[in-house]
């Protein structure tokens, strides 16, 4: 399991834990003491994400893409530090 | 004068609490209660993580049970606490989302819905700040945290404040760092957070802590509080809810 822990700063802690397998995430899951409107998001992420490619750049879009497009509200923390943490833990 | 239902203060096992937090707002977004202010205690004492956190990351199993405490998980994300039988006082408000009070941002609504407990720390002759995102402070140290969720129509502010801490009890179950516990980290993590007794330097009572809550919200709602209780549908649904927070399927789930 790779993972990934980021204090966001003034802001709340976030974990990535993550799996690859033949190049693509095949298990993730995000945690943290932030905050996150409507919270049933987070899962409907990690559900999108699983089974993509394990490629950083990927990741961002993907990331960016869905909160924007779900108008996310959030405190804490912020899409790219989703993103960051990710990524970060695909390097682990 | 607006006039908030007040349900005054009750103990009970933390699967109750949150069954009652989640009927109050299911009942005021369904516009079949008025907005609500409601204290609580906890018995036995117990271990709230938020939404959004994993039990392996936050809690040191083997000391919750040798302390007989309940693990618990929030609808509502922010950081896990202990809520301690013997420590604090819990509150949670309960107001419909589209409440003219309430801000669509949401630090503004944290900052709104955390003035009672600055105004009832004032009585108390204690002078506490707002501390964004969701803290309440004084001299720096935390006193009180704040979690809220919008569902059902509604918004549900609870948060703690501390009246007592027992930071081998706190530290023993909350994993604050990996570091083996020792006593110069309780130190450390001590000095972050600060309690109402420590603070006025006397065993003050929790019937006097109450009622500068009760005073210090009235004030900062600008509203009477009228003494209520759960209505026959609120119980129903506190039954409902309670078997949720009860599963291992729910308190597990991260």
């Amino acid at each position: 399991m790779k993972r990934f822990e980021y204090k966001v700063p003034g802001g709340k802690l976030v974990r990535a834990k993550l799996e690859i397998e033949g190049g693509a995430i095949s298990f993730i899951q995000l945690t943290g003491d932030f905050f996150m409107l409507p919270e049933t998001h987070l899962e409907e992420l990690e559900a999108k994400l699983t089974g993509s490619p394990a490629d950083p750049s990927a990741i961002e879009g993907t990331v960016a893409g869905f909160f924007a497009a779900r108008g996310t509200t959030m405190a804490g923390v912020s899409p790219a530090d989703f993103a960051y943490v990710i990524v970060q833990a695909l390097r682990a | 004068m607006d006039r908030i239902r007040f349900l005054n203060l009750k103990v009970n096992d933390a699967y109750t609490n949150m069954g009652v937090d989640e009927a109050l707002a299911k009942g005021v977004g369904e516009l079949r209660a008025p907005p609500t202010l409601r204290f609580y205690m906890w018995m036995p004492s117990a271990v709230t993580l938020g939404y959004f956190q994993s039990v392996e990351d936050e809690v040191n199993l083997d000391a919750l049970k040798s302390f007989d405490f309940n693990l618990n998980r929030r609808i509502s994300g922010g950081g896990a606490v202990l809520n301690s039988a013997t420590g604090e006082i819990t509150y949670s408000i309960v107001m419909r989302e589209n409440d003219p009070r309430i801000s669509k941002d949401p630090v503004e609504s944290y900052h709104y819905l955390c003035q009672g407990i600055v105004e009832a720390l004032g009585i108390l002759g204690i002078k506490a700040d707002f501390k964004p995102i969701n803290d309440i402070v004084v001299a720096g140290k935390k006193i009180s945290g704040n979690a809220q969720i919008r569902r059902y129509g509604a918004v549900l502010h609870h948060g703690t404040l501390l009246v007592d801490f027992d930071a081998r009890q706190m530290f023993g179950v909350l994993k604050i760092s990996k570091e083996k516990l020792s006593d110069k980290m309780i130190q450390q993590a001590e000095d972050r957070v600060t309690t109402i007794r420590r603070l006025l330097g006397r065993p003050i009572g929790f019937p006097e802590v109450r009622d500068a809550l009760e005073a210090g919200y009235s004030k900062a709602l600008d509203a009477e509080l009228m003494r209520g209780e759960l209505t026959p549908a609120e119980q129903g649904y506190v039954a409902e809810f309670r078997k949720r927070y009860a599963s291992p399927e729910w308190i597990y789930r991260r």
